[in-house]
């Protein structure tokens, strides 16, 4: 258990790909993290530069404010679950499980005490004796977990994509072992997805990059109410956020012809402005009114296309009687009207 | 139509079986004849019809004019044996190193390493007998079974390497690194974790090392005189002016036997499965 910290760290590969632009930044201990961004973004770099599978072209890497730097990943004490599972093919379930304690000496008592409780909770018990390659790809994921947590000092549990291959019911079931895991063990644990929902309902900091950068990390709340960038506020959220461009009239801004407007902040340009809210932050009843193109049945919610005016945007509505063509009378709180300048927050 | 189709695959395989089999049988009814049944044909049935002698098999044992195949057959097990294993044990080391870790040398990379070591290969034999020749004779293992082993061993470690660097190479990186994590060094790695998968290409090589050991005559020939002899040699020295077809069908039968035990203890472990899936 530790706190990471990424000091001006960047890497570029040696054949000139430029991975990770310089960044800061620090994983608390006992944190959950998500790393969300699309395919090639330097999130699998990222996590292979804390393990030490790779060195970084530049920056230090400290756990617990000690520079590990130029130590070995052994040396590091990192558990990494990969997308395909890892297992040791020639070995039971128990001796994969009990394989980093076996190359760390620990006294042979101690293992099997330990092999035995993180078989009982990752539900591994009855498998101890069967042969690892025996098994399903989601158990065999769990055994990748399992090496990583039978060492009860192991400083974070890095996933990269640890479920892309299990089946989405038994998705539902390892996301849960994880979570509880994570209470139990206080673990630092870092979690690359591409799939926004586990981001948000597993993490309680989420990360989103892209193009080798940060664009913005914050709890899950701070990411759906305040996106940095349009791009974050389209990556996240279903249906996404609504984007209307804008444009300044005095000391207000406003999306012509639609009727949604706000206060300018003081020295706000003038061009390249977008006024945004989210779906679910519509409110029934109001001033702004717009036609129904398309409805998307949610169960007890429904998705709503608009027309208002030129624009046309969504919302999402308590089901009811509303047809296509029909006219709805909605509203957008002012507090969760959010204003951007050439893609990036301004308030 | 199915029943045309199984008539057909059987009567293929019955075919080829003949081809293979037919050899053997025929060297195994010659080493039973004498001149005569050898020359003088059957009338009805061959291979059954003749007058069985005991004259080929009794000249490997040291019969009237025969040799006794007993030492040059344990010579060159042992030189074989030794060669392939420590060829194997070397090949293997080095093969993971190529596979796994970078090299420079002058101007050569890995690859170009590994190629060095098959190059050895790709000479033929007579080039190197001469330095080998006097190699041994400054060390003066010539016509001893170390140098033979010595010899042996630079001529099978090629092969080894070939094969297990192509191995290696199919076993997933990701394992190495995994085992890191878990806290091995780089020789438990090797030994627990990756070896493991590699255990048929260990097959495979082995088979390799032991089958051109085991067949070569021409380094056996060329660096022993009287003192060591091995087996293929022992055999060329019973022929003479007139072909002695029954010792020499029980030398082939002799000095094919352990290949034929080798082949059947392979294809035992192959069909166990030991091949399939041995890389994920
Ligand atoms: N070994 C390598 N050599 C050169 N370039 C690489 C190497 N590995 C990754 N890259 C490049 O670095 C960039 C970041 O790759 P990375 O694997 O970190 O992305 P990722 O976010 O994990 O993507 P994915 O979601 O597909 O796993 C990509 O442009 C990729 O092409
Ligand atoms: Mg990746």
């Amino acid at each position: 258990m530790a706190e990471i910290r990424l000091a001006k760290l960047a890497h570029s590969y040696g054949n000139g790909t430029n991975a990770l632009k310089p960044l800061d930044m620090t994983w608390r201990d006992g944190g959950t993290y998500a790393l969300l961004g699309p395919s090639g973004c330097g999130k699998s770099t990222m996590l292979n530069i804390i393990s030490g599978l790779l060195k970084p072209s530049e920056g230090r890497v400290l756990f617990d404010g000690q520079d590990v730097t130029d130590k070995d990943t052994g040396a590091r004490n990192i558990a990494q679950v990969f997308q395909v599972p890892v297992i040791y093919r020639s070995m039971t379930v128990g001796e994969n499980l009990a394989f980093p304690l076996v190359c760390r000496r620990v006294p042979t008592p101690r293992i099997k005490a330990r092999v035995e409780a993180i078989a009982e909770r990752l539900g591994l018990s009855r498998h101890l004796n069967s042969r690892a390659v025996a098994l399903t790809a989601d158990q065999k994921q769990l055994i990748s977990l399992g090496r990583g947590l039978v060492r009860e000092d192991v400083s974070a549990v890095l996933l990269d994509e640890p479920l892309t291959v299990i089946d989405p019911q038994m998705k539902f079931e390892l996301r849960k072992i994880l979570k509880d895991i994570n209470r139990e063990f206080r673990l630092t644990m870092v979690l690359v997805t591409h799939d926004q929902n586990e981001a948000l309902t597993f993490a309680d900091t989420v990360v989103v990059m892209n193009h080798g950068e940060v664009i913005q990390a914050g709890t899950p709340q701070e990411l759906f109410e305040r996106p940095a960038t349009t791009h974050v506020g389209t990556f996240i959220g279903s249906p996404a956020m609504n984007f209307l461009p804008a444009v300044r009239e005095g000391d207000r801004v406003l999306v012509p012809g639609a009727g949604l407007s706000r206060t300018a902040p003081a020295d706000l340009p003038t061009t390249d402005l977008t006024l945004a809210f989210r779906p679910e932050h519509a409110v029934a009843g109001g001033p702004l009114a717009g036609t129904v193109t398309r409805i998307w049945f949610e169960g007890a919610d429904q998705v709503l296309a608009l027309s208002v005016g030129d624009a046309s945007l969504r919302i999402r509505a308590v089901a009811g009687a509303e047809t296509v063509g029909a006219i709805v009378r909605f509203d957008v709180p002012q507090d969760c009207l959010r204003l951007y300048h050439q893609g990036r927050l301004v308030a | 139509m199915k029943t045309l189709y199984l008539a057909l695959k059987y009567l293929a395989i019955a075919l080829w079986s003949a081809f293979v089999v037919f050899p053997f049988l025929w060297a195994l009814t010659t080493s039973f004849k004498s001149a005569n049944g050898v020359t003088g044909g059957a009338t009805w049935i061959p291979w059954v019809q003749y007058e069985p002698s005991l004259q080929g098999w009794q000249s490997l044992f040291g019969g009237v004019g025969g040799i006794n195949v007993v030492k040059p057959f344990y010579n060159s097990l042992v030189v074989t044996l030794s060669a392939s294993v420590i060829s194997i044990t070397l090949g293997t080391l080095a093969a993971y190193a190529l596979s796994r870790f970078t090299f420079r040398f002058l101007w050569m990379r890995n690859s170009d390493i590994t190629f060095f070591f098959i190059s050895q290969r790709i000479m033929p034999p007579i080039v190197l007998a001469i330095p080998f020749f006097l190699m041994l004779r400054s060390l003066g293992l010539l016509d001893s079974l170390p140098g033979l082993i010595l010899v042996y061993v630079a001529l099978l470690m090629p092969i080894a390497v070939w094969v297990m660097v192509d191995f290696f190479n199919g076993v997933p990186r990701g394992l190495d690194e995994m085992a890191w994590m878990d806290g091995c060094n780089p020789i438990i790695t090797f030994w627990r974790v990756i070896l493991p998968n590699a255990l048929p290409g260990l097959v495979v090589a082995g088979m390799f090392c032991i089958i051109f050991g085991w067949n070569d005559f021409f380094f056996a020939f060329t660096l022993t005189f009287t003192e060591t002899q091995l087996l293929p040699v022992a055999i060329v020295s019973l022929n003479s002016s007139v072909t002695p077809w029954w010792s020499l069908s029980a030398a082939a039968l002799v000095s094919i036997a352990p290949l034929v035990v080798l082949a059947f203890v392979v294809e035992r472990f192959l069909s166990k499965g030991g091949l399939a899936g041995a890389v994920r």
